[in-house]
């Protein structure tokens, strides 16, 4: 396990590496100066160029590059901003705030909403996909695959917003959508973030149901569950002990991809609910040609996405004895 | 400035484009001219009140708002976080609507108490400023008992300190009005002044700037700058700190001096101003402190803010936006419903838009064909793009309605009467010049907006003969590739707004054919050497009411005569409130809701 634990660790390294180098490529390819939002209105040459040196970009790209993992590893106090620590994205262009403290100050709201979002996703989801597979063929099963297909075609550009209209601002059931610090709150951490998580979990949900309910039948059929029917064993140990273990591991993969997915910034939900995430700094970084803070939302929402992915395949091991780490 | 930030806005209008949709047709009927008629009365006394006041007139406490009451939070909902704080980056007008509340300089724009009428004031000086020498030499006095939050009191060091700093290359964000002003050149040659600010010990001579005692501020210009009372109300020159001063540091954490000050600021997230018990409302004839605190929240967009002021419920019912105006989907409807606009706020925003014709290409330097575009240019498409006549008015001249020398009877080119164009004048025109069916390369932004008006425009301008070859720009490099001098378009829109209510700060940066250069805003390329010679005249007028007058006649020759654009609307823009929010005021120079007069019911 050890084993397998560094070699992916290492092969998520050299990934990480390959990504940023294609961000810097990228970001130097676009045809939009980034020294020019900070231009302001008398821009010429000359002062065009003043800002260029005192952003770094009037260095070669390898140079700058260079600059910029060894900041990441060491740090750096060479920002005219401030000393700035170990792991060092740098400041932002466009608010000049250190990059490492934006994502962490803005990590809180998208773990809240992807951790409460995953919760009541996996709950009605698997629910409904396990009551599904648990009355195959009758009217409840042939609801839920059906409810399941329609809202897995929703979007969440149009039930946010619908949301929005019938429970927020014409009924009043639930306050407007915002991020309040747990430690501070939890009810109005709650009550804040219900909205985004019913949304979400809303479509998320079908495409849980539809694959516990396919892996559930699936697994049904399979040579171990009849035998431990003819056995004797009860329909619901069965179902349960045989048949859902098995199906668990195509629901972990997904569920893994998806967390560290939602992880890496929601950007969407986050964009209809205006909660301050890593998806709406993604936004933020592309719109201001923001350098830096877009080598920090990149990496650290690839991190997060590879992350859960060897979490996922170390998860493998322990649900499925057949399956073994090397 | 440019619209929202020369380069800003085009990312910006991005953002925003989910908020701004198609409302259908501009509204007509009687709201619609109640509302036209209400803005036009508001603007004709914004032109004729603009004067210098005296000390009488600068003397605090600012009369007291009707109703008024002190205590309660407020809560402002804002698209775009602060991205400055430090007075000397500040120049788009998110932030200049927060300065108001936390920054002074020596001037500042004095409301009255309906807020229906501004003077230009002295706000921690004695008075708008004392002019000798024919406008070279201007003179300011600091107030008694004016400090900073920090309890610190405020000197002409400081004052010192915050000029001085202006010409280090850090601060590259605020106008530079008063830097060129002071060197005596235009662009960034200002700098040279004093490269690297006062931070290395030098300081900028007394033939430029004078602080005799802790209580003195004179400028010494080399040519007389009638302006200069209205250039030091703005925000980029409020007073910085010199104890305080962290450089780039200070645009974080400045030390204020208004009557609030930052309790916490989470750039992207919140911001929460609080009383500022160091302010003295005597030394304040401009701002009124009732609220106890504001809580700002970013990311709103245009549409979320206007549905949860619409809805008026909870925090909301004391809730508004500074800077937000209602989204064009829900814009009519607002207007239409008696109660809802009661709780709204109309006025014009600085920004006059003009379709730019190319002077640089060799077909549109027949005099012929550019009357023919002028004609034929519908304005209809551009209004509807933007909500209709709720959100923009038909432009005559380039010169605002906000702006002192405006005259709405100018329209050379029937655009108010007939904002759908005249093909059948404009095709007679392009066939006299021999040019019919000439192909004309239409650059448009790339926005849900720039798509639908370019479409339409395009239209128009084929029913008269031209060959319209429309080509999309995208909206984050918009302005940089219209800028370029030898970009490719024929006609392309562009949109500027005047930094004071003076064409001053318009016609110069506009149409001064000596600062022609890549990324500079002559778009046309005009390069008239009558056009340069009446701005060096206007500009030497010390008088304000003629110096309005002289820049109304270079605006009227620019745009019959030269016609090297097509001026196309005026921007406007309603904003709501929460039931409870009273004080309730649209300001026309800060060119949204007066902040400085708000209180909750």
């Amino acid at each position: 396990m050890l084993r397998f634990l560094v070699r992916r660790f290492l092969g998520a390294v050299v990934i990480l590496f390959l990504l940023s180098i294609v961000t810097f490529v990228l970001f130097f390819g676009m045809p939009r100066d980034p020294g020019l939002l900070m231009c302001g209105k008398t821009c010429n040459p000359t002062s065009l160029a003043n800002i260029h040196h005192v952003l770094g970009l009037d260095k070669p790209i390898t140079t700058q590059y260079w600059i910029f993992l060894k900041n990441l590893v060491v740090g750096s106090n060479g920002f005219a901003q401030g000393p700035c620590p170990a792991p060092c994205f740098g400041y932002s262009y466009h608010t000049n705030d250190q990059v490492w403290a934006t994502l962490i100050d803005r990590l809180p709201t998208t773990v809240s909403l992807t951790l409460g979002g995953a919760f009541f996703f996996l709950l009605i989801g698997l629910g409904t996909g396990l009551l599904a597979a648990w009355k195959r063929g009758t009217l409840i099963d042939k609801t839920a695959t059906a409810g399941a297909m329609v809202l897995s075609s929703m979007q969440i550009y149009f039930l946010g917003p619908l949301a929005l209209a019938l429970l927020v601002y014409q009924t009043h059931i639930f306050d407007k959508p915002a991020y309040n610090d747990f430690t501070a709150n939890p009810v109005t951490w709650f009550t804040g973030l219900i909205i985004p998580w019913v949304v979400l979990s809303t479509i998320f949900a079908a495409q849980y149901t539809r694959m516990a309910r396919s892996a559930m039948i699936e697994q049904l059929q399979e040579e171990h569950v009849r035998t431990a029917k003819a056995k004797g064993m009860s329909r619901r140990y069965v179902f349960f002990r045989y048949a859902w273990r098995g199906s668990l591991i195509p629901i972990v993969t997904i569920f893994g991809i998806d967390l560290g997915a939602l992880l890496g910034g929601a950007i969407i939900t986050e964009y209809t609910f205006s909660l301050p995430g890593l998806g709406q700094l993604a936004v933020q970084a592309v719109f201001f040609s923001d350098l830096p803070l877009l080598l920090g939302v990149m990496i650290f929402s690839a991190t997060m996405i590879l992350l859960f992915n060897i979490i996922v395949d170390a998860c493998y091991a322990f649900i499925d004895p057949r399956v073994r780490l090397a | 400035m440019s619209r929202g930030g020369r380069h800003v806005y085009a990312a910006l209008s991005v953002l925003a484009a989910g908020a701004l949709v198609l409302t259908g047709c501009s509204k007509g009927g009687s709201d619609a001219s109640d509302n036209n008629k209400q803005d036009k009365e508001n603007a004709a006394r914004q032109q004729k009140s603009i004067k210098f006041g005296n000390a009488a007139d600068s003397t605090g406490p600012a009369a007291a708002v009707p109703g008024a009451k002190a205590g309660g939070t407020m809560e402002v909902l804002q698209r775009d976080s602060y991205a400055h704080l430090d007075p000397a980056q500040i120049y788009v007008s998110d932030e200049g609507s927060l300065a108001t509340l936390i920054h002074r300089g020596l001037t500042g724009y004095k409301a009255s108490d309906n807020g229906k009428t501004h003077e230009v004031v002295g706000d921690l000086a004695t008075d708008s400023g004392t002019p000798s020498d024919g406008g070279k030499t201007w003179k300011y006095t600091l107030k008694d008992g004016i400090k900073f939050a920090d309890g610190t009191p405020i000197t002409s060091a400081d004052f010192r300190q915050t000029f001085e700093r202006l010409f280090a290359t850090f601060i590259n964000q605020g106008p530079t009005y008063l830097q060129q002003w002071m060197a005596d050149t235009s662009g960034v040659d200002y700098r040279k002044l004093l490269p690297d600010g006062p931070y290395k010990g030098k300081h900028l001579p007394s033939t430029v700037l004078e602080t005799p005692d802790a209580k003195t501020v004179i400028f010494h210009f080399k040519s007389p700058h009638a302006d200069l009372p209205y250039a030091l109300a703005m925000a980029g020159y409020a007073v910085v700190s010199a104890k305080g001063d962290t450089q780039v540091k200070y645009d974080k954490a400045p030390v204020t001096s208004g009557p609030y000050k930052i309790q916490s600021f989470k750039s992207g997230k919140s911001m929460v101003l609080v009383k500022n018990t160091n302010w003295d409302p005597k030394t304040d004839p401009i701002r009124n402190q009732y609220v106890d605190q504001f809580n700002f929240t970013f990311n709103q967009q245009y549409e979320t803010s206007t549905k949860a002021l619409l809805a008026d419920s909870g925090a909301d019912q004391t809730g508004l936006s500074f800077n937000n105006q209602v989204d064009a989907g829900n814009l009519s409807s607002v207007l239409k419903d008696p109660k809802l606009k009661s709780r709204t706020i109309s006025g014009y925003q600085p920004y006059v838009g003009q379709m730019n014709i190319n002077l640089s290409h060799a077909a549109l330097k027949d005099k012929t064909v550019r009357e023919a575009i002028a004609y034929a240019l519908p304005v209809t498409p551009f209004l509807r793009a933007y909500g209709g006549t709720d959100a923009m008015e038909t432009a005559g001249g380039t010169i605002s309605p906000t702006v002192s020398g405006y005259n709405a009877a100018f329209d050379p080119w029937g655009k108010k009467k007939n904002p759908a164009g005249d093909p059948v004048k404009a095709k007679a025109l392009l066939k006299k010049a021999g040019k019919l069916n000439m192909k004309l390369t239409f650059g448009y932004i790339n926005t849900p907006e720039g798509q639908q008006y370019s479409t339409a425009m395009a239209a128009g301008l084929k029913k008269a003969g031209f060959d319209v070859q429309r080509q999309e720009i995208p909206a984050e490099t918009y302005y940089d590739q219209v800028s370029k001098l030898n970009n490719n378009y024929d006609i392309f829109h562009s949109a500027w707004g005047a930094d004071w209510p003076s064409a001053s700060t318009v016609i110069p940066p506009l149409y001064d054919g000596r600062v022609i250069a890549d990324g500079a805003q002559n778009y046309p390329q005009v390069n008239d050497p009558k056009v340069n010679a009446d701005i060096d005249a206007a500009n030497k007028i010390t008088d304000p009411v003629k110096a309005a007058a002289a820049w109304e006649k270079i605006d009227e020759y620019l745009v019959k005569d030269v016609v090297a654009f097509v001026p196309t609307a005026y921007y406007k823009q309603t904003q709501i409130a929460g039931s409870k929010v009273g004080g309730l005021v649209y300001d026309d120079v800060i060119g949204g809701v007066d902040p400085r007069r708000l209180f909750v019911k």
